[in-house]
């Protein structure tokens, strides 16, 4: 009977001579051991299943069970737990040495051989094991930190992503760390902004880029940057912050749902796609910059790829995971590969997980060497009780208005920024307005629509007024990117000008009023125009310019164009009626 | 050896060259292949016409060496990318930021 304290170690002697048992027992608990003892292979195998023990000394030749097939026995099933084997044999042979040491022995003592000898090598056999369980120890501490880092970072990134719900995802890290990310915010006009980069490398190296990406990208969308703005910030952070061989490729889309249209900029992924329900390649977007945080700015002429798209169309992005992923011969799993699993999916309405299981088919048991990521973003549906309308104020009581109306002659605060020459191309002033209303007046839904008209009016100012550019060119999808074009060029030789925006607020009893007026130096356009390439301007089906003074119609109030188009005013009236209050009203 | 680097005196040339797959375990490799040039005016040639594969931290480590060059007023080109390569080049738009020979 062996009695095992947590304090001694432990030793198994495995030896069919009782006389050679008894010697090494002997000098093993000199040595502080406990010691068990089997006589035969088969039976140590048993016994260090059984105790675990902290070294094992072998015999070589035994009944039932050889040292060396023993050995390989105790060797499978301790992996994870190195405890060091020691041959004990009087063949002094380079064979038995050689075969020792291939069945998994750690070290091998030919008799005959003194009892320090005995000891030194008992001692130093130890050390390299206290020194294994000690790395073992370390690489199982490292592993936790990593896996809580990676559920923080996790946490902040993705967690809070808009609607998730409504989109597709795959993300396969390869370590722990993934350097991919996808992202998903709201704009304050309804857009969706959707990122999916692939940060240089994988693991933790890979994902210090993620959080600033994640901060810029929330926050200047939630301000109302335009998309390219946003490209352009995160690109110059990058560059700041990450080493020279760090980089991040990524593709940014704004999907407008009321512009039925997408805005995509693709820096160093592989293609992006537009599917339409029927599963259809509507539309690729092939990288057109070099990944971000390689250079100090955007290079020059850079433009986002412009598209119209249907309700029921969707948007996927890929990372070069899942296109180079390989199979045990070698082979990609490539672009007509993908393509094929995704169209399946798009009629399955699971592309994610048409993807992953062809993926898994192709690669077999091939350990995955990259990041592997995929966002399928549905281009409508993403706020069903956010939609930007004046329907659910058609049915405020007319004396709420009047009264309203009545104790408020005189603004509570008014606001004005003039933007003058080359600041017109350079300053957007759509987020600077919207902060201040937000800063005086706290944040509420009813911004939304008004970041639409007032970004719609300026946007008419600078276009049809500063730029002068002729509005009938949006008439077609050609015309479109073709207007866009041309508005770059005209910003950059653009060397005089100014708007004059200002804001007067006026608070209600239930709601309140904006006065919004702007003022251009332009020559002035006919309204009329604008507003029939705006609401004409038809391609297949789609409304390719909604973004229009149409729109801006439908929310204010009241719109007036005066001087010559140079000059516009326009009062937005909301109403804080809550569905209660509507209901006691009605009856 | 995965990386051949090969110097000439009288054309002021460093040829460097990657067999097979450029990937991060050629990262000090490929550092070491050039970071002792430290002459101006040396003319870099990265050839990769026998690169059959090449992930994202080779990008990255095409891009220290073009810092590299730059540095010391030396040239970088790229000569000669196999198919999959040029690719990966394309996506990555490098075309843009230095010249690559086909």
């Amino acid at each position: 009977m062996v009695n095992i304290t947590s304090q001694s170690k432990l030793a198994l002697v495995v030896d069919d001579s009782m006389t050679q048992c008894m010697m090494l027992s002997a000098l093993l608990k000199e040595e502080g051991y406990q010691v068990i003892i089997a006589n035969d292979g088969a039976c140590g195998v048993e016994k260090y299943v059984e105790h675990q023990p902290d070294l094992v000394l072998m015999d070589i030749n035994m009944p039932v069970m050889d040292g060396y097939e023993a050995t390989r026995r105790i060797k499978n099933v301790s992996r994870e737990n190195l405890a060091p084997l020691i041959f004990i044999t009087s063949m002094d042979t380079d064979k038995a040495f050689i075969e020792s040491v291939d069945a998994g022995g750690d070290g091998i003592l030919v008799r005959p051989f003194s009892p320090q000898v005995f000891k030194a090598k008992i001692k130093s056999i130890q050390r390299i094991s206290d020194l294994y369980l000690q790395v073992k120890n370390l690489q199982q501490e490292q592993q936790k930190d990593a896996e809580l880092a990676e559920k923080m970072m996790s946490d902040v990134i993705e967690s809070r992503n808009f609607a998730l719900n409504k989109v597709g995802v795959i993300k396969q890290a390869a370590t722990i760390f993934s350097g991919d990310m996808q992202l998903t915010a709201l704009c304050p006009n309804g857009d969706i902004h959707v990122l999916l980069g692939d940060f240089t490398g994988h693991g933790l190296r890979a994902s210090i880029g993620a959080i600033p990406v994640t901060e810029t990208f929330r926050a200047m969308t939630k301000k109302g940057f335009s998309l390219l703005d946003i490209v352009a910030q995160i690109n110059c952070q990058l560059y700041d912050l990450l080493p020279k061989d760090l980089f991040f490729a990524a593709c940014f889309a704004c999907i407008s749902e009321h512009d039925k249209s997408a805005y995509i900029f693709n820096a160093g992924l592989p293609d992006g796609y537009i599917f339409s329900e029927n599963a259809e390649i509507k539309y690729h977007f092939s990288s057109v910059h070099p990944p971000l945080g390689i250079l100090p700015k955007l290079m020059p002429h850079t433009d986002l790829a412009i598209v119209p798209v249907q309700r029921s169309d969707r948007f996927v992005l890929i990372t070069d995971g899942i296109i180079e992923a390989r199979n045990e011969q070698g082979k990609e799993f490539g672009v007509t590969y993908f393509e094929n699993a995704a169209k399946k999916g798009i009629l399955t309405s699971d592309i994610a997980t048409s993807v992953v299981s062809r993926l898994k088919r192709f690669c077999q048991n091939m350990p995955q060497e990259d990041d592997i990521s995929l966002v399928d973003v549905p281009c409508s549906g993403w706020h069903e009780n956010n939609l930007i309308n004046k329907e659910n104020q058609t049915h405020i009581p007319e004396t709420y208005i009047v009264e309203d109306a009545f104790y408020n002659a005189s603004p509570s605060w008014s606001w004005q920024l003039e933007l003058t020459d080359k600041l017109l191309s350079s300053v957007n002033p759509i987020p600077i307005i919207m902060n201040q209303i937000n800063d005086i007046e706290g944040a509420g839904e009813h911004w939304h629509s008004l970041y639409t008209i007032i970004t719609e009016l300026f946007i008419n100012a600078l276009d049809h007024g500063v730029l002068g550019i002729d509005s009938s060119l949006k008439d077609s999808a050609e015309g479109f990117s073709q207007y866009f074009k041309e508005r770059t060029k005209r910003l950059e030789q653009l060397t005089d000008g100014f708007i004059r925006i200002e804001l007067c607020y006026f608070p209600f009893e239930h709601g309140g009023k904006m006065f919004i007026s702007i003022k251009d130096s332009g020559k002035g356009f006919d309204i009329f125009n604008v507003l029939k390439s705006n609401s004409f301007a038809q391609n297949e089906g789609v409304n390719l310019s909604g973004r229009g003074i149409e729109l801006v119609n439908q929310l204010c109030d009241t719109l007036d164009y005066q001087d010559n188009g140079t000059f516009v005013t326009a009062n937005y009236v909301w109403h804080d009626i809550k569905p209660y209050d509507l209901s006691n009203e009605i009856h | 050896m995965p990386i051949s680097c090969n110097m000439s005196q009288e054309q002021n040339q460093v040829l460097i060259s990657v067999e097979q797959r450029f990937d991060f375990s050629l990262h000090q490799q490929f550092r070491d292949s050039y970071s002792q040039c430290l002459d101006k005016n040396l003319s870099y040639i990265l050839d990769l016409s026998h690169t059959e594969y090449m992930d994202s931290s080779a990008l990255g480590m095409i891009l220290l060496l073009k810092d590299h060059a730059d540095l010391h007023s030396s040239t970088l080109v790229i000569r000669n990318p196999s198919d999959t390569v040029n690719k990966i080049l394309e996506i990555a738009q490098f075309h843009r930021l230095m010249t690559i020979e086909h």
